[in-house]
């Protein structure tokens, strides 16, 4: 088969025009709208929104897994040289989960069966993939307990025996040890307390550095994207509305797109006194009857009559800062 | 604003509910029901069925026994239907010292086998003169009655069939016809009267009778002496071999009368078990749950004791001591049957408690009255419709069983006490079919109909049921 | 008597909860506890909004029931306006309600979903026979929509919870708890299940019905950057205990106990540069089951700077440093 030939040669994932969406009774909830970006190898992309925006939704197409009545309408994935949109389920089971992409999910951690070890947990999913022996897949496991930072008798241990925290790094060992190029996490560290948080992020700048890893790290807070994407994209009813590294997001300069400016401006400080924090007024929109234009436009505080009627491109505004608004135009 | 709220939710509902194939046929059987219910003064064709079930003497001019009239379909043999003639011609004549008054009826018959009498009523006063004659098809014409009706005897009636003197006029018609040898081997005092009547003029008419088809006459001729004597509004009733929609039983009740009469009992006794079944159950559950601990541990075992007590023998006990009436009957069942929804009520009601909704009622002060009814309980409504509806079988077959024990009211049809007489009389043992199947296949459509309606009802309002 | 300062003064309360026992521990009679709360005390002034904050399993939401009265404590003493309240009867418990109302976490699960907004409302005001005809009742219940800002009133009464946005359906919530003209709001989490750019309108809400009302505020969250934008005074709690309490500048800028450095350092900010580098949390270890509190100060385990009588002497005191800033370290001059 051939391999499709990434637009830039830093790439690991490149996403093309992706659409998400659900078919209910009432019509078609158009969750991820027409969304193309891309991963670089060794990079976190930060995935960052409020509820509703397509970012967890985004996720699990990475993962060519849509919950039912969710479906792939369009576009491409392109993963290590091949399209994954178009593939049949058992052949991106074989091939592509676990193997190429894999997934931390929102409250994983809380998912592990309770009646199994952790050890028949970890080899299961080992031995469905590869056909090893029993003391290899041991060796594999034991390796990367260690890389999350935990013994190997927690191999022995049932999943209530464990923290949080534990379980959390559990989830995040099995994501990894087949090895696969792009790692999606999903508000990983969400129900955690902050000192257990800040101990896994730690842990995934550690192994990404180790293990040169590429994750896409999705999560509503925009403080926790901060401390850990290299680059961050902003969603916003099922659309990107920004993509832009670190410093062109949180630096001194500011965001470019009103709506990231007004969700940073909303986002409180420790260590600033704030007088009055900031808000949106209004609410998301509705994903059955999205509005015309830029789907912000209702709730922009510089919005212009253009806005109401025709969509932005996401543009390249400056060198990897991308943004998708009329008012912000080279 | 409530009736609107209502009225919302309902139509809600019925949208889902349309969708359910076995639910909508449960209800079309349920509306069946219940048109037999509200339309019963119309549609039985006795009227006093209900009170006078049990009485002998309204049902003596029907047929002993008698299978379906339909049957007639299925054989080649036609058996005279039962038939009552009302419709008559009335002459009256004035002879000076008296008057003679002619009633003549028409009766068109088409079967190969005889009605088994002819019974023949009027208003009368006074000693008249009756005669009956018959006119056959053929012409000959036969006198089978005449004598003195004395108004101040009993019976009222007057039948042919077991009238020795009709019997008599018959063998010596007969004798005519029959041949020497077959005369022989007939007992007069055993012959069926109206097998001659109707049967050709022909050898073999006493004992393989050749059904005569054709327009029968019989007139009523009464003489009036005096000013006391008198007879009006005559009217002849004609057992036949098979008889109504449903045949008769061995006490000659019309069997399709019963079985109408005895949808609004089961249906009665059915809802009215089943409602209050889940009404206490519900609430039983839920204030045991609600409660917890000890409380709740207490009124599980005493939960327990009800559930361990077989109910059949129980209400067989009850039975002979206290008068069985359908009331009775209703709250012992009732007082067995609420164990039914207590277990899963009480699960739910341990998962609402932990809501936060709850906790916030708590907070604001609420007491435990006002949340178990009015924020527990509610939240198990849509639960209590179903299992009302999943009960209501259960109930009309356990009436039928205790009617079928000989322990039901006795003051009131019900399909069980139908059967209990079948099983009494040796029904299936005499092939008597037409009584055992319809009230069977009676509780089994309405078993059926609450069966889908409980069922549909419970996949639209438990959603993890739904396979759509 | 005059009014005192303190609308609420809270003294060593505690609650401890029975754990479950092994059958050994039946035989000898023994009995562990749960010590979620294990002897804290503060004082909340009149018009404050006090901050609680701590992780999960540090008592900080039990203290808000405790203070409700959803639960009764295992000793200690609550002081309200000037009354102890520790113990309740019946009569004075539903005096108290009117007194003290709460809002929660979860808008939507805090809301009976087969109830309309207007009955919701009017709950409180059936369960403590307030506004004498329906009419009456519904006058209040529009009133305290508009102190809210569901406006108009009319057309959100009518509404189900589950036809209402997150943020709304707090509005709601919080609209209920005022009904009753309380005195303080207990507060659990109210924004936490809130989109970010919503939740500063709800703050905001809730500061202005604070001044228009003249409220008191208990505000629990473990959400220390929304802790510092609202509250005037925080309390950190650990293991049951609170180990710091002052005004939020003092607690977050120049924190004194080493928890709350431990908290401040591993708390997340939205500012660039942060990407490349590994946080160092000074902090070991991870949290003890409240069944096995640690002897002496109940942190010494996981502080980085644990000496030998922090676990040898007792539990040192909250003690004040200056300034109405607590903290409960023997060693916080030296680190």
């Amino acid at each position: 088969m051939d391999k499709i030939k990434m637009k830039d040669e830093r790439n690991v994932l490149e996403v093309e025009n992706l659409k998400l969406y659900y078919k209910v009774s009432e019509g078609l909830v158009k969750a991820v709208d027409d969304v193309s970006f891309f991963l670089r190898k060794g990079e976190t992309l930060g995935l960052v929104g409020e509820s509703g925006c397509g970012k967890t939704t985004t996720g699990t197409a990475l993962m060519h897994m849509p919950t039912p009545p969710g479906y792939i309408a369009g576009g491409k994935i392109i993963l290590d040289g091949e399209d994954i949109v178009p593939l049949k389920e058992n052949e991106i089971r074989r091939r592509i989960r676990w193997e190429k992409i894999s997934m931390v999910f929102q409250g994983a951690m809380n998912c592990l069966t309770p009646v199994y070890t952790i050890g028949k947990l970890m080899s299961e999913t080992l031995q469905e993939h590869r056909k090893i022996e029993k003391t290899e897949a041991r060796n594999i496991m034991v390796k990367y307990l260690n890389y999350v930072g935990l013994s190997e008798d927690v191999l022995r241990r049932y999943p209530h025996e464990l923290s949080g925290g534990m379980k959390q790094r559990v989830v995040i060992a099995m994501a990894l040890f087949l090895e696969p190029k792009v790692i999606v996490c999903d508000e990983p560290t969400t129900a955690l307390d902050v000192v257990v948080q800040a101990q896994i992020i730690n842990l995934l700048k550690e192994l990404k550095e180790k293990l040169s890893l590429s994750f896409i790290f999705i999560t509503h807070d925009l403080a926790t994207e901060a401390e850990v994407s290299d680059r961050v994209q902003i969603m916003y009813g099922g659309k990107i509305m920004e993509i832009g590294t670190n410093q062109q997001i949180y630096g001194e300069q500011g965001p470019m797109h009103p709506y990231t400016r007004r969700l940073l401006e909303a986002t409180p400080r420790l260590h600033e006194e704030v007088e009055e924090l900031a808000f949106i007024p209004g609410t998301p929109p509705d994903l059955l009857r999205p509005p015309q234009g830029c789907k912000f436009h209702e709730r922009c505080d510089v919005v212009m009559d253009k806005c109401k009627s025709q969509e932005p491109d996401l543009i390249e505004v400056e060198d990897d800062h991308y943004v998708a608004c009329w008012r912000c135009r080279k | 604003m409530k009736l609107a709220e209502m009225r919302d939710s309902l139509k809600d509902f019925w949208n889902e509910f349309k969708k359910e194939k076995t639910g909508v046929v449960g209800l079309i059987l349920f509306a069946i029901f219940m048109f037999i219910v509200i339309f019963e003064p119309f549609l039985l064709p006795f009227e006093d069925a209900n009170s006078r079930w049990r009485d002998i003497s309204y049902w003596q001019d029907w047929p002993k026994s008698a299978p379906p009239a339909w049957t007639n379909w299925f054989t080649s043999d036609k058996k005279a239907v039962t038939e009552q003639l009302t419709e008559f011609k009335e002459v009256s004549q004035d002879l000076g010292a008296m008057v003679m008054k002619e009633f003549t009826f028409d009766y068109d018959y088409q079967f190969d086998d005889a009605p088994n009498d002819i019974i023949i009523h009027a208003n009368a006063s006074g000693q008249p003169i009756v005669v009956v004659n018959i006119i056959r098809p053929d012409g000959n014409e036969l006198e089978v009655y005449q004598s003195t009706y004395n108004a101040g005897e009993r019976p009222k009636d007057l039948r042919i069939s077991v009238d020795n003197s009709s019997r008599q006029v018959i063998y010596n018609f007969a004798k005519k016809y029959e041949s020497p040898e077959d005369l022989s081997k007939v007992k007069p005092g055993l012959i069926k009267t109206t097998n001659g009547i109707f049967a050709k003029a022909e050898s073999g008419i006493l004992r393989n009778p050749v059904a005569l088809k054709g327009n029968y006459q019989i007139k009523i001729t009464a003489i009036l002496r005096s000013d006391q004597d008198n007879m009006e509004t005559p009217y002849i009733v004609l057992p036949g071999k098979v008889s109504g929609v449903l045949g008769t039983d061995s006490q000659k009740r019309d069997i399709w009368t019963g079985v109408l009469a005895g949808v609004k009992w089961a249906l009665l006794i059915g809802i009215l078990t089943a409602i209050v079944s889940v009404a206490i159950g519900v609430i039983y559950g839920v204030i045991s749950a609600y409660l917890g601990g000890w409380k709740d541990a207490l009124m599980q075992r005493i939960f327990e004791i009800f559930v361990s007590v077989p109910l059949l023998p129980v209400l067989i006990v009850l039975s002979a001591v206290f008068e069985p009436s359908i009331w009775t009957m209703v709250l012992m069942m009732a007082l067995f049957f609420w164990t039914g929804s207590v277990k899963t009520v009480r699960s739910m009601a341990m998962q609402i408690k932990e809501e936060t909704f709850i906790e916030a009622s708590k907070a604001l002060g609420a007491s435990n009255f006002r949340i178990i009814f009015k924020h527990m309980v509610p939240i198990l409504i849509p639960y209590s419709f179903s299992s009302i509806a999943l009960f209501i079988p259960g109930a009309v077959v356990y009436e039928a069983t205790i009617s079928l024990l000989g322990l039901g009211d006795s003051q009131i049809v019900t399909w069980g006490q139908i059967l209990s007489d079948a099983l009494h009389s040796g029904a299936v043992l005499n092939g008597l079919w037409w009584w055992v199947v319809p009230p069977g296949l009676a509780i089994a459509f309405m078993g059926m109909a609450f069966a889908f309606i409980g069922f549909s009802m419970d996949k639209i309002l438990h959603p993890k049921l739904r396979t759509r | 008597m005059s009014e005192s300062k303190y609308l609420v003064e809270v003294e060593n309360l505690q609650k401890w909860f029975p754990a479950r026992r092994t059958v050994k521990e039946v035989f000898k009679g023994e009995q562990r506890y749960v010590k979620a709360v294990d002897g804290v005390s503060f004082k909340i002034e009149r018009g404050e909004i006090f901050g609680l904050v701590g992780e999960s399993g540090c008592g900080k939401t039990t203290t808000g029931k405790l203070i409700m009265k959803l639960l009764d404590p295992s000793g200690g003493k609550i002081t309200f306006d000037n009354e102890d309240v520790t113990y309740l009867d019946h009569v004075a418990l539903d005096k108290y309600r009117q007194n003290v109302q709460m809002v929660f976490q979860d808008p939507y699960a805090s809301m009976n979903p087969r109830f309309r907004l207007r009955d919701v409302l009017e709950e409180p005001l059936i369960i403590h026979k307030k506004g004498g005809t329906k009419a009456e009742r519904m006058e209040l219940v529009k009133k305290a929509l508009n102190e809210v800002r569901l406006q108009p009133p009319e057309e959100f009464m009518v509404r189900f919870p589950h036809m209402l946005s997150g943020g709304q359906r707090q509005r709601g919530a919080t609209a209920r708890s005022l009904i009753l003209n309380p005195k303080m709001i207990v507060a659990d989490e109210p924004v936490s299940m809130i989109d970010l750019s919503t939740r500063a309108e709800i703050l905001h809400m809730m500061k202005s019905v604070q001044r228009d009302l003249n409220l008191t505020y208990l505000y629990i969250t473990h959400d220390l950057s929304t802790a510092r934008y609202f509250t005037d005074k925080i309390a950190v709690m650990y293991l049951g205990k609170i180990v710091e309490m002052g005004h939020p500048n003092d607690v977050i800028d120049h924190s004194l106990h080493p928890y709350t450095k431990a908290l401040i350092t591993a708390v997340c900010e939205p500012i660039a540069g942060k990407v490349n580098r590994i946080k160092e949390v000074p902090i070991k270890g991870e949290v003890p089951s409240a069944e096995n509190i640690p002897q002496g100060c109940r942190f010494h385990p996981r502080c980085p700077y644990a000496v030998k009588d922090c676990w040898e002497q007792d539990e040192p005191v909250l003690e004040e440093v200056g300034n109405g800033h607590f903290v409960a370290c023997r060693r916080y001059k030296e680190i």
